[in-house]
């Protein structure tokens, strides 16, 4: 099989592949602001769940997760699973996870904003969601795009764990072509892939941060 | 208090909404809308089958989709083609009982450590796909057995190793939860040749255990002969089946435990391919003849 | 009419008794400076009296309305919406300005008008570039905080401050982390405003300014008000803590 064989099978992969990644990041990163707030909840009990799911979520591995969220429903409760779940499961595995780290990171950013911001919003009349969204929330984002950069180059390399629910997206491609082709070269064309990705992806994230640059 | 609750609530929203899309993807992907919905009407049947496998003849009847699970990495059985096509000889075969009963075939590939829960919790109908029966007979509902395999050693040719004996001392590679694992820690079977090992190493799949005794890191990989016979010949020369095996055994089509019913279809439907010579032409064109039981 | 009037308020951090007993009173265009050492309290009536801290006892009364009455040695506040609408008779000009960095400083100034209190666009526009061209920062007008100097950002900050349009404007220790060319553009920028009769509170340092400027002056230490009157009267104090305070900042 030659080479641009290769690369079209592994195509419909990489699209895969492409959509975890896009729907992990649309969904984890508000659901993470949510959680940052119950974190960061005056309620002990409130912060303590949150902080009880962010250190569970951190502390085992994705894969794991992954398997738990994709035949828990059955184990634990007896629901027949259906073909559609498969990328449901996934897509609910990885937000779950990737939210509990942009949540740690959005709370270091908003614990890190001076008190004088906050006062001078109430001192001006902005209501607490007018405070959060318009003056503080702006400046978080800018502080914690760095560590958020860190999180979505890995998530780009992560999306390949959903091999273990046997999604086809590109690293399961890879894998049944090597094992059919008895060859090596999928891999190299799945590392190329997940580089250029990655490529991409800090190319944007620096672009953005360029775009924040205006103040300081 | 207000706070909690509106927290919780967006939560959930956020929840709901993740399910709602997750949804819509997941159709416009890999499987037909038509298709997951066909599969899960045939699921809250298949609920209700046990109840009423007393009274009703056939809680088959209404069946429309066959969902077979496999592992896409074991060529000759099931393994992607050139297309990026799913196919192999139990997949075909598959596909002809499919034929036979107006049901749609649904592939799907899972992943080999996870066959046991794909199957209970009801994502696949049954696991076809070069299936030791021998060691398992518990553990599954079986179709009659369709081919015969053995477990045997593969080594490079110039390893100086040729038989069982030799194996003393050396790395040797399997797959893991394979029927050759199992083979290798049976104590009625080779679990006494497996302690003479220098090591007994697992790994995923053939591709990089082939890669490993290429590279010297192994001396040899238990495996299925039908395995051997397609890695062997599509990697070219080099390597050698040793003449004594380990065993011998038989494939068959693993259902979850209890569904007699739809094995009892298969059954019926291997024996009339068998019969009208379809199965020995599958083998032929996948060259297992020699393999095949299923008379 | 009394625009502030503040009665026995009192305020502990940690069991530790800041204000005792404060009361005072501001007319419309008095100017008022607090004075006195460091931890004496004057920051902390600052804070009450614009609820950024929540005081234990008092009254809090802006333009006759309550924002907080004492009840039985508790102060008790008034509701939400009232305490918006009080928030709007006062401005606070901040030591460190507390500029919001990503606004340029014609966006600080008007968005709080627009966003909050739902000033028109023209309105707004209007009020800032007439404290633009007042406070001389004309050329300032889309520049960031960060690329002014610590004296353009206070006037920004003040600018930010007056566009609400408030009935009196608090500072506190508006030059304290200036160096002294800076000072001089900022209280000349309270200098004009106390020339058009706006009514001030201010806690600072600066001895010669408040003297010069206010109607009166407040001598605070240990929480309470040593001595107050105009700033001939505390000048000439006989209180031996008084003129051991203004004698340190003489010499």
């Amino acid at each position: 099989m030659d080479f641009i064989t290769i690369l079209q099978q592994l195509s419909s992969g990489m699209i895969k592949t492409v959509g975890i990644f896009f729907w992990t990041l649309a969904l984890s990163l508000p659901f993470g602001l949510v959680i940052a707030f119950g974190r960061m909840s005056k309620n002990k009990l409130v912060s303590s769940i949150f902080k009880f799911y962010i250190s569970v979520m951190r502390g085992t591995p994705l894969m794991l997760q992954l398997l738990v969220v994709y035949f828990g429903p059955y184990y634990l409760f007896g629901i027949k699973l259906s073909q559609g779940y498969r990328f449901i499961a996934i897509i609910i595995g990885f937000v779950l996870n990737y939210a509990a780290y942009y949540a740690e990171i959005y709370r270091s950013g908003i614990e890190s904003m001076p008190v004088g911001q906050y006062e001078a919003a109430t001192q001006l009349g902005y209501s607490k969601s007018q405070t959060f969204f318009k003056i503080i929330l702006p400046q978080v984002i800018k502080r914690i795009l760095p560590a958020i950069t860190n999180e979505v180059i890995t998530l780009v390399k992560d999306t390949s764990l959903a091999f273990s629910l046997a999604y086809m997206e590109m690293f399961t491609i890879a894998k049944q072509i090597a094992a059919a082709q008895t060859t090596m070269i999928p891999f190299v064309v799945a590392a190329v892939f997940y580089y250029i990705f990655n490529l991409i992806v800090a190319f944007t994230m620096e672009r953005i941060e360029k775009k924040m640059s205006y103040y300081r | 208090m207000k706070k909690t609750l509106a927290m919780l609530l967006c939560g959930a929203m956020t929840m709901a909404l993740l399910v709602g899309c997750g949804n819509g993807s997941a159709d416009a992907t890999q499987t037909a809308t038509e298709e997951t919905e066909a599969t899960e009407t045939t699921e809250v049947e298949s609920e209700t089958e046990t109840t009423e496998e007393t009274e009703a003849a056939n809680p088959e009847a209404d069946r429309t989709t066959f969902v077979v699970g496999f592992d896409a990495e074991y060529p000759p059985y099931g393994y992607m083609d050139d297309n990026g096509e799913y196919t192999g000889f139990d997949l075909e075969l598959a596909q002809a009982v499919c034929d036979m009963e107006g049901w749609e075939l649904t592939k799907t590939p899972i992943d080999w450590d996870s066959k046991d829960m794909e199957l209970n919790s009801g994502s696949i109908d049954c696991i076809w796909n070069g299936f030791t029966i021998n060691g398992r007979e518990d553990d599954y509902t079986w179709s009659d057995p369709y081919c015969d395999n053995s477990q045997v050693i593969v080594v490079a040719e110039d390893s100086g190793i040729s038989t069982l004996a030799d194996l003393a001392g050396k790395n040797v590679g399997v797959q893991t939860a394979s029927a050759a694992l199992s083979v290798l820690s049976d104590e009625e079977q080779q679990k006494a040749l497996a302690d003479t090992f220098g090591s007994l190493q697992q790994f995923s799949d053939y591709n990089s255990a082939f890669s490993e005794l290429l590279a010297g890191s192994l001396d040899a990989i238990a495996i299925d002969i039908g395995v051997a016979n397609y890695q062997i010949s599509s990697r070219g020369e080099g390597y050698v089946i040793l003449s004594e095996t380990l065993n011998s055994e038989q494939y068959g089509v693993g259902f979850k435990l209890g569904n007699e019913s739809l094995r009892d279809i298969v059954n019926a439907d291997l024996k009339k391919l068998a019969e009208d010579g379809t199965v020995a032409e599958l083998a032929e064109k996948y060259g297992i003849s020699d393999l095949i039981c299923l008379k | 009419m009394n625009i502030l009037e503040i009665n026995h308020m009192r305020k502990s951090f940690d069991g530790l008794e800041v204000l005792k007993d404060i009361s005072l009173s501001v007319k419309e265009g008095e100017v008022v400076s607090i004075i006195g050492p460091s931890g004496s309290g004057k920051s902390t009536i600052l804070r009450c009296a614009t609820m950024l801290e929540k005081m234990d006892g008092g009254d809090l009364i802006y333009m006759g309305e309550g924002a907080a009455f004492d009840h039985n040695g508790k102060s008790v506040y008034a509701s939400k919406k009232d305490l918006q609408r009080i928030r709007h008779y006062y401005g606070l000009v901040f030591q460190n300005f507390n500029l919001f960095p990503h606004y340029s400083v014609y966006k600080n100034i008007v968005d709080a008008p627009i966003s909050v209190y739902k000033v028109s666009k023209k309105e707004a526009d209007e009020r800032a570039e007439k404290l633009l061209s007042q406070l001389g920062l004309s050329d300032k007008r889309d520049a960031y905080p960060y690329q002014l100097s610590g004296g353009q950002q206070q006037r920004v900050s003040i600018a930010r401050a007056l566009a609400l349009q408030p009935k009196i404007l608090f500072f506190d220790e508006p030059t304290s982390a200036l160096d002294p060319m800076l000072t001089a553009e900022v209280l000349k920028v309270i200098k004009d405003l106390a020339k058009q009769k706006m009514t001030m509170i201010i806690v600072t340092h600066e001895m010669e300014f408040a003297r010069e400027l206010s109607d009166r002056i407040i001598f605070m230490e240990d929480g309470v008000i040593q001595e107050q009157g105009t700033p001939e009267e505390v000048f000439a104090s006989q209180n031996p803590r008084v003129r051991e305070f203004i004698g340190k900042f003489k010499s």
